[in-house]
């Protein structure tokens, strides 16, 4: 299970973004001071950091610029939305930035798409009796194996990755289809029957009316 | 044009036309001087040949004893006396104006021989460089005129040769005089430069830039009126700059502190809504936060409220009593410090005062309210008002946590926290004292600060009495 250190001096966001990052299925240490973090930094062992900018002890640009540990990950959280702070973030190696406030599934999607670039993230998701190879792009039910068109197997990755979370169309099509995309929730429609069709998910993958989709923990299935 | 060569320019002309004009007056003086002396020797010599000629008629006439010599024999004796002569020419005309005889062939102007005539004396006139003189003689009883030429073209020569001299002369001293006057004029103006190049400098946004003032003429009094303006400017621009610094400071620091409440609002509601089953722990532990961070967004709009309608409502500003007013603040604070089991008192001495009663109370409420936070419990906090020295002195004094003293410059900044974690469990904003501050300085007083870490805080502020209101 991929670690991830939250560094934040808000007690509650801290709490709040722990408890997302729960949701995903990371572990998560939380910090709240600047020089406590850039010590676990350079000897704990993490997947990924979430930096607040402004810290107590030492700020974040300043514990970016006195890393040693490069090849970790990090996404800043800060509050100041100012371009030439985020140009600053990312210059001094961050691999994201997201502003305050977020939202739970917005944060989730950005701390897989950079675990993705990093190649952190497990390649084999497993749902019941559903396997999904993401390095094969391959999908078995049981020992059968399941044909989908690639945005099907991304929408069922997603799902996988997001189970018991309820996720709005919206949210769907941004991490699927891209954040460009000005697809209608339609298309999201007609995949999600597709999917239920072919894995025989129809009861698993509800509706959840005004909200959008939730894959159900497989285990309450049984 | 520039200015330098304008000067220089004007000047040149100026004097070259003075040193022109000097000089030909002068050439023209010693030419007609040296004319002058020329003429008499001229007329000397006219006056010389008739007179030699007459007394020569005499002498003939007696020799051919004959009473008058007709104009024939007359121009025989003219051939035999002046034929041979190499010297200028002469001429003689009967009064008829007929030529009697001619030594040689002479052009002298029309109108001499009439202005000799009209006159009836001798007339000298200088034509192309001859110098011709005519007269009325009368020889052997007839009125005979006789006009003499003589060369002056040796005196015209001599006045050519000091025109060219005195041109070249002049032109040399043109061509030093413009070469002295580049450089003066250079070396005058060069201070001129210096101030250009300052204030183009300063011009284009370098405001620390100075023009040097040296010397004391009008160009470094100038620079130094240019020098007083830069620094006017500077000034001027500093404080915008800092204004406009202090704003983005504040804009920054609000949208920091509205924004961290606003994330776990958001992320927690967005928690409740999306995840399936939440235990009931975690419901209860999400909407407490929920409300907690909604009262500190509540608590800071107040705030921002109070400290942008200070200054802006309608103040009205009356004569208090401040050993009541002080009274009346006590009442309502001590709930709050017994409810927090903090010993408390307040008192003034009586005395008027002319202070805006809301925003007198809410400075003590902020300042008492600091106190409690800062106290433990146990502690106690002491409000006191006095006059001295012409000045309303009120202290708030507490026992709390104290302010570290390298913070005491900072904690009156909107939104400084000395203590984070702990202001904001206390529902703090980080505005009171800068409320306080802006409430002070509308009663043009002064607020300090004395602490001791552990110890407590001391808070004093003084507020000029006005002279009839002080102590009765």
């Amino acid at each position: 299970m991929i670690k991830i250190l939250i560094v934040e001096d808000d007690a509650n966001i801290a709490k709040l973004v722990e408890a997302t990052a729960a949701i995903g299925g990371y572990e998560a240490e939380v910090c709240s001071d600047g020089e406590e973090a850039f010590e676990r930094m350079e000897h704990g062992d993490y997947g990924l950091i979430l930096l607040d900018v402004m810290l107590p002890g030492m700020d974040g640009f300043e514990i970016m610029r006195r890393r040693t540990k490069t090849d970790v990950p990090v996404i800043f959280i800060t509050a100041r939305q100012e371009l030439t702070d985020k140009v600053r973030g990312l210059r001094l190696g961050a691999d994201d930035y997201i502003v305050k406030p977020f939202e739970a599934m917005e944060l989730l999607a950005r701390i897989e798409v950079v675990l993705r670039r990093v190649k952190r993230t497990d390649h084999v998701l497993q749902y019941g009796d559903i396997t999904v190879n993401l390095e094969e792009h391959s999908c078995r039910r049981g020992e059968e194996e399941v044909y989908l068109t690639p945005k099907e197997f991304d929408v069922l990755s997603f799902f996988i990755r997001h189970k018991d979370v309820a996720v709005s169309r919206e949210r769907l099509l941004a991490a699927v289809w891209g954040y460009e995309y000005e697809g209608e929730s339609r298309t999201v429609d007609i995949h999600i029957q597709q999917i239920r069709k072919k894995l025989n998910l129809k009861n698993r993958l509800v509706t959840i009316p005004k909200l959008g989709y939730r894959l159900e923990s497989a285990k309450e299935q049984q | 044009m520039k200015l330098w060569q304008k000067i220089f320019l004007y000047t040149l002309i100026l004097v070259m036309l003075a040193v022109g004009v000097t000089s030909i007056l002068l050439l023209k003086n010693s030419f007609s001087m040296a004319l002058d002396q020329k003429k008499q020797g001229v007329y000397n010599e006219h006056e010389f040949a008739v007179a030699g000629f007459k007394s020569m008629m005499v002498t003939e006439r007696l020799k051919e004893n004959a009473v008058v010599l007709d104009e024939k024999a007359l121009a025989g004796f003219m051939e035999e006396a002046f034929g041979e002569e190499g010297g200028g020419g002469i001429v003689f005309f009967n009064s008829d104006g007929g030529q009697v005889y001619a030594n040689k062939r002479m052009d002298f102007p029309e109108g001499l021989l009439g202005a000799a005539r009209k006159s009836g004396k001798s007339y000298m006139q200088v034509y192309q460089n001859q110098m011709y003189v005519a007269s009325s003689e009368s020889i052997e009883g007839k009125t005979y005129y006789v006009v003499t030429g003589h060369d002056i073209s040796e005196v015209v020569a001599m006045h050519e040769d000091m025109l060219k001299r005195i041109l070249a002369v002049s032109m040399g001293c043109a061509m030093g005089i413009a070469f002295v006057l580049l450089i003066l004029v250079k070396i005058l103006l060069h201070p001129l430069q210096k101030i250009n190049e300052g204030t183009r400098a300063i011009a284009a946004g370098s405001y620390r830039e100075r023009i040097p003032e040296t010397g004391k003429d009008e160009l470094s009094e100038l620079a130094h009126n240019m020098n007083q303006m830069a620094e006017a400017v500077e000034t001027n621009v500093r404080a915008l700059e800092d204004v406009a610094e202090n704003r983005k400071q504040f804009i920054d620091n609000l949208s920091h502190e509205m924004k961290t409440p606003l994330t776990s609002i958001l992320g927690f509601a967005d928690l409740l809504q999306i995840q399936k089953d939440v235990s009931e722990e975690h419901r209860m532990e999400y909407a407490g936060i929920i409300k907690e961070e909604a009262a500190r967004l509540r608590a800071l709009s107040g705030k921002l409220m109070e400290l942008i309608t200070v200054g802006q409502a309608s103040l009205e500003y009356r004569r208090e009593d401040m050993g009541r007013l002080f009274e009346e603040i006590g009442a309502s604070l001590k709930m709050v410090a017994d409810s927090h089991k903090i010993a408390f008192s307040c008192h003034s001495e009586p005395g008027e005062l002319r202070v805006e009663r809301e925003l007198f109370k809410s400075l003590l409420y902020n300042l008492v309210d600091n106190a409690v936070k800062a106290s433990e419990e146990g502690g106690s906090i002491r409000v006191e008002g006095r006059f001295a020295d012409g000045q309303f002195q009120a202290i708030v004094e507490d026992e709390g946590v104290g302010i570290p003293e390298e913070e005491i410059g900072k904690i009156v900044q909107a939104f400084y926290m000395v203590d984070k974690a702990r202001s904001r469990a206390n529902g703090g904003a980080g505005l009171g004292l800068a409320l306080c501050r802006e409430i002070v300085s509308l009663h043009h007083g002064t607020m300090r600060f004395f602490s001791r870490l552990g110890e407590g805080t001391r808070v004093l502020i003084a507020i000029p009495a006005d002279p009839e209101g002080g102590k009765p």
